[in-house]
Parts: C-alpha cells; sequence; structure tokens
C-alpha cells in the first residue's frame, strides 16, 4: 500500500513536472502562419518584406546573429524554432552536412534564371560530394552579395590607409576595431603570406603565425565588435578610427549621421561574401518558408535589399530594372574584374580549429 | 489511513514539487553535462565516447588557463571593491543611524538597484566611461583634462567597477544582516572596559561580522566569476572571461563536449569556494548565547 501510493505521487509529480516543461518550450515554436526566420540586421527589414507578408499573410519574426558561426550553433540547439535561415555561403554546406536544412526544388524558384551564373553554380549552392541534394534541387537560393570592406574616418588620417598595416603601428594605439569573427584570420594571413594564399586551408604553423600576428595587433584593439550596431556606435561615439565592415552597409549609416567615412579594399585583398536563404528541415510553417525564399529572390526584395542595405544583389535582371547607373556601377554588379579580386568566402577545410585559432587570441594577455 | 500515514502522504505531496523541479532542472541537466564533457568533438556536432581529452585540453593550452586566472582575478577584484564599499556603508548604517526609518530608507536605496534589469545597468556604465561620455565631458567642463581620456571603457576597469556597482548590493545585504545582529552590550562592555573604538572595532565587531563578510565575498566573486554581459559591453581585447569562453563553446565553436568539461571546472571551483567558505564560517562561529 505505501509503495503504491508513492508510486502514485511519483507518477504524478512527473505528469506535472512534463507539463510544466510543455509550458516552457511551447511559446518558442513557430506556429502556423508564422515564419521565424534567423538572419543578419536588416535583411528582413520591413521595406524588404511588408509586401511578403501583405500578399501571403505570413507574419515574420526575426533573430539576429552577429556572425556565420552562429547558424549551425542556434540551429543543432533547436532547429524547430526557425523556418528561414541565410547564412553566407560558407555556411549553407555545413548546415547541409549537419542534415538541419531541406533541399529547395530549382522549379518553384520562379526567379531562378535570373540569377548570375556564377551563384547558381557555387558548389555551397549546388553541393558537393556526400552531400548533394536531390535531383533538380539546391541547397540555398542566392540572395546578396558584396565585400568585407575596410572603413575609416576621413578627418582621422592624413594619408588615406590602403593596407591592415596599421594594426601593427603603435601611433593607433586602442583606435581600431575588428569583427569578433573567424574570418579576421583570412585578413591576415593574405597579408602574411600573399594575397593570392588559400586562406581557407591553412596549416598548423600558418594558424600560429597568424595568431601571434594577431595578439601582437592587440594593443591597437579597442574592441572587437559584435554586431552592426555596435560598430555604428564604436564609430558614433568617437571610440575606434579604422575597422573591417560589411560593405556599403556601416559606412552609409554612420555618414547619415555626419560622420566623413570612407571604405576602401585594402592592397592585400578583401573577403568576398555571398548570402543564400535556406530553409529549416521540418518546418511547419512550410509553405510560408518556400513562398518566402522564392520572395527574396524577386526584383522587388533585391531592390528593396539593395537600396535599403547597400549591398550587391544576387538577381542579374532586377539589378538593371530598378538601379541607377550609377548605383548599378557603385555595387558591382556584374562587374567581373571587382568581383574577380575579391576572395570570396568557402567552407574552411578545419573549420574547428579556425575558431579555436580566433579563440586563442582573444584569451590572450 | 492512519494520523502517521496521513502525514506522510501530505509531506510527499507537499515535497514532490520541489523534488521533481530540482531533479529536472538542476540533477538531470548536471548529470547530462558531466557526461557531454567525455564526448568528442566531430565536425559538424559531437559524438558519445568517453575520453579525457577535453579536460587534457583545459590543462595543457595556456589559453583556457589564461582566461581561468584573468576571470579569478577581476572576481577578486570586484569582490574586494564591493566589500570596500560596502563596509562602511553598512557600519554606518547598523550603528550611527538611529532613525529606523532613515535606516530603512538607505538600505532599500542601496538594494533597489536589483530590480532593473541588468542590461541596463550596464549599458549605463557605457554611456558614463565613453571617450565621449558624462565622466569626460565632465572632467573636461572642469578643466581637469584637455583631451578626453579612453582609459575608463572597453578594459578590465571598466569591467571591476560595472561588476562592483551590479553586485555591491549582494555585499551589502548579509553585511547589513550580520552587523545588525552584533548585541550592542557586548559593544557597551568593551568601552566599559576601556577599549577605544578602533579596539572595540578591531576586538568585538569585526570578528563578528565575520559571517557577513565571508557570504559577501561568496556572493559577489561567484557572480563575478560567472559574469559574461560585462566582458561584451564594457570589456575590450582584454577581457574574455571564463563564462565567454563557454558561451562560445555553445555558440559559435559548436563544440559542446568542450563547453561542459569547461563548465565542470568552473562549477568545481564555484563548489570549492563556497565549501571553503563554509568552513570557515563554522570555525569562526561564536556562541552568543
Amino acid at each position: 500500500m505505501q509503495k503504491l501510493r508513492w508510486r502514485g505521487v511519483a507518477a504524478a509529480a512527473l505528469v506535472v513536472g512534463i507539463a510544466f516543461t510543455g509550458l516552457a518550450i511551447a511559446p518558442n515554436q513557430a506556429e502556423a502562419g508564422e515564419l521565424a526566420i534567423l538572419t543578419w540586421e536588416g535583411y528582413a527589414d520591413s521595406a524588404i518584406t511588408q509586401k511578403f507578408e501583405d500578399e501571403t499573410g505570413c507574419v515574420i519574426s526575426r533573430t539576429y546573429v552577429g556572425s556565420n558561426d552562429e547558424f549551425p550553433a542556434k540551429l543543432a540547439a533547436g532547429s524547430s524554432i526557425y523556418d528561414a535561415v541565410s547564412p553566407s555561403v560558407d555556411t549553407t554546406g555545413i548546415l547541409a552536412k549537419m542534415g538541419v536544412v531541406e533541399p529547395i526544388a530549382i522549379e518553384m524558384l520562379t526567379h531562378w534564371d535570373d540569377i548570375y551564373e556564377g551563384f547558381q553554380t557555387h558548389p555551397s549552392v549546388t553541393g558537393g560530394e556526400g552531400w548533394m541534394p536531390p535531383e533538380g534541387t539546391v541547397w540555398a537560393a542566392p540572395y546578396s552579395w558584396g565585400s568585407i570592406a575596410w572603413m575609416y574616418r576621413s578627418d582621422k588620417f592624413d594619408t588615406p590607409p590602403d593596407s591592415i598595416e596599421i594594426f601593427w603601428d603603435p601611433a593607433y594605439k586602442g583606435k581600431l576595431s575588428i569583427w569578433d569573427d573567424k574570418t579576421n584570420i583570412y585578413a591576415v594571413a593574405r597579408y602574411l603570406f600573399g594575397r593570392d594564399t588559400n586562406v581557407y586551408d591553412l596549416s598548423d604553423e600558418q594558424l600560429a603565425q597568424v595568431r601571434d600576428k594577431l595578439i601582437e595587433a592587440k594593443p591597437q584593439m579597442r574592441k572587437y565588435w559584435a554586431t552592426a550596431g555596435e560598430l555604428v556606435n564604436l564609430f558614433a561615439n568617437g571610440e575606434v578610427i579604422f575597422s573591417n565592415t560589411w560593405g556599403g552597409y556601416q559606412s552609409a549609416l554612420l555618414i547619415e549621421q555626419g560622420i566623413p567615412m570612407v571604405e576602401f579594399l585594402p592592397k592585400e585583398k578583401a573577403d568576398g561574401w555571398q548570402d543564400a536563404w535556406q530553409i529549416v528541415k521540418g518546418t511547419p510553417n512550410m509553405e510560408c518558408a518556400k513562398k518566402f525564399v522564392t520572395y527574396m529572390e524577386s526584383p522587388h526584395a533585391q531592390c528593396q535589399m539593395s537600396l535599403t542595405m547597400g549591398y550587391s544583389m544576387a538577381n542579374a535582371t532586377a539589378a538593371k530594372e530598378c538601379l541607377t547607373p550609377e548605383m548599378y556601377e557603385t555595387l558591382h554588379q556584374g562587374d567581373w574584374t571587382y568581383i574577380k579580386d575579391l576572395d570570396f568566402w568557402q567552407e574552411p577545410i578545419r573549420v574547428d580549429k579556425m575558431v579555436e585559432t580566433w579563440n586563442a587570441v582573444k584569451a590572450a594577455q | 489511513m492512519n494520523h502517521l500515514q496521513r502525514r506522510q502522504l501530505g509531506f510527499a505531496a507537499l515535497m514532490s514539487g520541489p523534488i521533481v523541479w530540482w531533479g529536472l532542472v538542476l540533477l538531470v541537466p548536471y548529470a547530462i553535462m558531466f557526461m557531454i564533457s567525455f564526448y568528442s568533438r566531430q565536425f559538424p556536432f559531437h559524438v558519445p565516447d568517453f575520453q579525457f581529452g577535453n579536460y587534457w585540453k583545459i590543462i595543457v593550452e595556456d589559453q583556457y588557463y589564461m582566461v581561468l586566472m584573468r576571470s579569478l582575478k577581476i572576481s577578486l577584484f570586484v569582490s574586494l571593491a564591493a566589500f570596500a564599499l560596502a563596509y562602511p556603508l553598512t557600519y554606518y548604517l547598523a550603528f550611527k543611524v538611529r532613525s529606523h526609518r532613515v535606516r530603512m530608507i538607505i538600505y532599500v536605496a542601496t538594494i533597489i538597484p536589483l530590480w532593473v534589469s541588468y542590461l541596463l545597468r550596464a549599458y549605463t556604465w557605457k554611456t558614463i566611461l565613453g571617450t565621449e561620455g558624462i565622466l569626460n565631458s565632465f572632467l573636461m567642463w572642469t578643466g581637469i583634462i584637455n583631451e578626453p581620456i579612453s582609459l575608463f571603457l572597453y578594459n578590465q576597469f571598466a569591467m571591476v567597477i560595472t561588476m562592483a556597482y551590479i553586485f555591491t548590493p549582494y555585499m551589502v545585504m548579509p553585511l547589513f544582516a550580520s552587523l545588525e545582529k552584533i548585541p550592542r552590550n557586548l559593544i557597551e562592555a568593551s568601552k566599559d572596559l576601556g577599549i577605544g573604538r578602533l579596539g572595540t572595532f578591531w576586538r568585538i565587531t569585526l570578528p563578528l561580522s565575520v559571517p557577513g563578510i565571508l557570504a559577501g565575498f561568496t556572493f559577489t566573486f561567484c557572480l563575478s566569476f560567472g559574469d559574461f554581459i560585462s566582458p561584451q559591453l564594457v570589456g575590450g581585447p582584454y577581457s574574455n572571461m571564463i563564462s565567454n569562453v563557454v558561451a562560445t563553446q555553445f555558440g559559435i565553436a559548436m563544440n559542446w563536449p568542450m563547453g561542459s568539461a569547461l563548465s565542470m571546472v568552473v562549477l568545481f571551483i564555484v563548489v570549492a569556494i563556497i565549501t571553503m567558505s563554509d568552513r570557515f564560517e563554522r570555525a569562526g562561529r561564536l556562541d552568543l548565547g
């Protein structure tokens, strides 16, 4: 009798416990007709997505990332929370290999034929050995592209910088900033080993050299910036005068505030990036997600994205239609000499080692 | 059902909630974390395993050691700063303020920041300490400096200031409780016996407030040791703390085994500190009758 009662109490308690856990989880789960997207600041600005929401009735909720490494991390922690994501092409493949994204039928992407061919055939879109999507599908829908440019306050430099050399110039002690991201390794690797180095496949010895060089630059660093907003504030509040940037975006926000900013590509060559939309596997909002990914490649969304964010677009036809000739040139749409001079991100061979190296830099005294 | 059985049932019903809660949100997660700390990282995620590589890495790679040492150092400074601020204040409150009302007003005013969001309070320090912030503007207005000083923000100094401000109430509360409890007749007796103010403080008040000091230090130290917001907001390139590294392992590095192993080390350090403080407290406990 005694035993039975204990069991009853235990069972009741367990039910209560499970119910509580369920309650705690429930509000996070995406609901039908809603579209939870994990993306970069500004990517799903209402200027870009309002038309979509009006037309489809899908209501968008947004979560922002500060670096590409957050996409795998957030999806691994619970992929049911998000419906669509927009990583760069160095990360789309990682998500495909993790099995957290759905292949997208090309047939469904009504604007596919207008996308630059170079983006259509990128291995991070079409897949590779061991992680090819089914026939007629791709892993990601190309959206935007640009450079990881460098920018500085033109009122603080007598001679305009043309290199990242000033990282190691004590005259700039505490006046510089860089992105809190593993891609700093690429910039310094090109500085050390030449502009055509394959920075996505560095040896242990090379990584150690890059690490030491980045540690050597620490006295000049005021802060490692984590979000676009943080970098804008650092410049606006007079904390820093030089940093890397998501080409075209933060500098425009600062110029709007009356701060004289100049962007440039260093002589060591700059990173190029492409972002693409992916649909999270098993999302309960598949219909909205599919419509959304298709919509984001439409001329309307593409043009709004370029106009509000200052990034170049993946849809070649749309670029010709809506951009003024000056903007078309500023955004380097279809400018293959420019594009070829950017070192476009690829999935690093040993992404763990890259992250570890960057962490060692941050840990150093 | 007899009386005893009914009481047992009542007790079981009452305790089942807390026990399930304790089990589900504390014990089970700790067990899972302990288990994962032996797994191996394998791109893109990890695989079940039983190996000590993660712990070995923490020992041999100096990046973890450096961050641990930095976290301990900063927590110590925060605790000392909080103590230096809180002790005179609580002493004044407990012994010098005669009006109960005034005492309560000052006490509540001291701990009321706890009701304000942590993030907001940390952000406030950014606007105070920044290059074009309130402190620099004030110093330039008074003519003390001509150029703004950049040394106030984005470094360990800013972190210690911010955390000391945020965690001082946790020092004030236990200190106030222990100082208030000291029987006044002991102090009077000491004075009657011809011991001066300083002597009385040194031989009566301070020893009797040791439990409060220990509790305050334990609180502030452990809270600062686990903090990862202030390094992000007001810290600079040399400010990474152990909790930032743990967060990175579960975030961008996607190395849950390593993150779990680091968490176990942090847990061990915190438990060691609490145990030590408990020991000291017991050893120094006096029976006041």
